[in-house]
């Protein structure tokens, strides 16, 4: 891409073929994967920030989730399973220049890296962690993940899933985590709204994305294609925008969508920074 | 007029849910009784809630028998809303009616089937000076906007209702007299201006168009969007038919071929909303949205 155009993108309405790698596409994900309407959710609030790709650092895992960091067109860091959390914590450390997103899995992050998503919230560094929920291990093969709903098929439990199911977001807040959203995939502008939020939150910010597995998820579970799938989400979301109180007895276990939490803790990087200063400030005087 | 000696004076008051089309009636017929007139008063307002036809008939005189008007009965119509006001207009007198609207154009859902970007609602084609030519007496009146200088776009109903003590032999006094004590204490002062406003307009002639109430009043909803040309462009080898946009489309223009890629199978539906390109998880689909200026666009603006 010439000097020119890549000057004037921010200022030409936005096209994802300005921030997608063409040679990558079209992509490995499995048709009506949800996972593709996130990605250009957030490369859409990239744009509308008007953040420069040399800039921008997306960091991911393993999983389906995963492979979204090679198809964006801007700095990106494929990681070993469970740790694009870890990885980025380093980066944002090393280069508080970067905007540093992390696009991780409910099994990459909830299961295999529990504990870094837990610490990450806790410390609270500047970065947006953006966890694609389809609840299923897609790619290894569709086990089981921390979020697969009460009775659903997997390959691992062939019986239905009797375990409890993780509310990442809970999770994410209660650790500390300065920003805590969720969205559904279909209501793609307002996913892009929520990640924009996030990206411009000063601190650790954790948007889940509720996605949709058609192959391996919702066919063995007779949930439908991903049409029916998303319009399903839909139909028990409940946005924070939503002020009446009539139904929510009727609706126990609605999903609550948009801002979830907001804080001003401080920020780790900022506060961890000016430490470094300090010391070498002090360091240089005892010489 | 014979008809106000022998039998009772017919005003019908028409106009959507929620703009005061109750309050004006009830003003009157209050007024009316005050007077030592009989009144009676109907109407219809429940299912019509806030957006649908409201419409309530006021027959006072020393003896009124029936509550409802006869069609080409009414004296006169006062319609709050332009369309609702020509859906009665039969209801008047053919030749000595007098038809006091508001030009302000509040277009129903069932008016915008048409939902391609820049479509006319099919909203009634009649423009305000259409209609007085086949009226004796008529007002087209910008209330609204009247109502909007004055602080208060809600006191459209009250400008109409000084047009209308203008066809009737009452003191203004008692008219404003019963407005006030009809309307919250804190809108008194602006009613009353609104009151005498409206009444000094109709005074000013029998058959009246306000010149920027037929204006706004003809070109408004074209303004607004201005035509737009659609290209929708699907990149078939990206393309893994997961059906996504062919549910989603609002007007289903959109359908698989026999390969299982997506294609545009009835150009004329989209409206170019640009929820398939929104919704497609391979970004295989590009809308983009031209403004048309051709010279038959130019020359109609």
């Amino acid at each position: 891409m010439n000097m020119e155009t890549e000057m004037n993108l921010q200022d030409r309405p936005f096209d994802i073929n300005d921030y997608i790698r063409l040679n990558m596409m079209p992509h490995f994900l499995c048709p009506g994967c949800g996972h593709g309407i996130a990605l250009r959710a957030l490369l859409w609030a990239v744009h509308e920030l008007g953040l420069d790709k040399d800039r921008l650092a997306v960091v991911s895992g393993i999983g389906c989730s995963g492979r979204l960091s090679a198809y964006v067109d801007a700095n990106s860091f494929h990681t070993t399973h469970g740790r694009p959390l870890a990885f980025a914590t380093g980066l944002a450390l090393a280069r508080p220049d970067l905007t540093v997103i992390v696009i991780t899995g409910d099994g990459d992050s909830l299961a295999i890296g529990g504990n870094h998503l837990i610490h990450a919230c806790r410390r609270n560094l500047n970065m947006t962690c953006l966890m694609l929920n389809n609840e299923i291990y897609g790619m290894t093969g569709g086990q089981v993940s921390p979020t697969t709903s009460a009775d659903r098929y997997t390959t691992t439990t062939p019986a239905g899933n009797r375990e409890p199911v993780f509310d990442a977001c809970a999770l994410a807040a209660a650790a500390g985590a300065g920003f805590v959203g969720r969205e559904v995939t279909l209501q793609v502008t307002g996913l892009k709204d929520l990640i924009r939020k996030a990206i411009a939150h000063d601190g650790f910010s954790f948007v889940e994305v509720i996605s949709d597995c058609t192959e391996i998820y919702g066919r063995k579970n007779d949930l439908g294609a991903s049409p029916e799938m998303m319009l399903g989400q839909k139909a028990v979301m409940r946005p924070d925008t939503y002020r009446s109180t009539v139904d929510v007895p009727f609706r126990p276990n609605a999903l609550k969508t948009g801002v979830l939490q907001q804080t001003d803790r401080p920020e780790y990087g900022s506060s961890y920074r000016a430490m470094v200063a300090a010391r070498q400030r002090d360091s240089g005087e005892d010489r | 007029m014979s008809s106000r000696t022998s039998g009772p004076t017919n005003v019908l008051i028409v106009g959507v849910g929620g703009q005061g089309v109750i309050m004006v009636s009830k003003v009157l017929a209050q007024l009316c009784q005050n007077q030592g007139h009989q009144v009676k008063q109907s109407e219809v307002h429940g299912m019509a809630k806030r957006g649908g036809g409201v419409f309530s008939h006021v027959r006072f005189g020393a003896q009124v028998w029936s509550p409802t008007i006869p069609e080409g009965e009414a004296d006169i119509l006062v319609a709050l809303e332009w369309a609702e006001g020509l859906r009665w207009i039969n209801f008047m007198k053919p030749d000595s009616g007098i038809f006091i609207a508001d030009c302000q154009r509040i277009v129903p859902p069932f008016a915008c089937r048409d939902r391609g970007r820049g479509a006319e609602p099919a909203y009634a084609p009649q423009t305000p000076e259409e209609i007085m030519e086949q009226v004796s007496t008529g007002y087209a009146m910008d209330a609204t906007g009247m109502a909007e200088r004055l602080g208060n776009a809600r006191a459209a109903n009250t400008v109409l209702l000084g047009a209308l003590s203008t066809a009737l032999d009452f003191a203004p006094e008692a008219w404003l007299e019963v407005i006030e004590a009809f309307v919250p204490p804190r809108t008194v002062e602006i009613n009353r201006n609104a009151f005498l406003e409206g009444r000094a307009w109709a005074m000013a002639g029998s058959k009246r168009v306000d010149e920027t109430a037929s204006g706004l009043h003809r070109h408004r909803e074209v303004a607004r969007h201005g035509p737009v040309n659609t290209v929708v462009e699907i990149i078939d080898e990206w393309c893994k038919g997961c059906d996504i946009c062919v549910k989603m489309c609002p007007e289903r223009c959109l359908r698989l071929d026999g390969r299982l890629v997506a294609e545009l199978a009835l150009p004329d539906l989209c409206t170019g909303c640009r929820m398939c390109e929104l919704l497609c998880p391979d970004f295989a689909i590009r809308i983009t949205n031209t403004a048309v200026t051709d010279a038959v666009t130019e020359a109609a603006q």
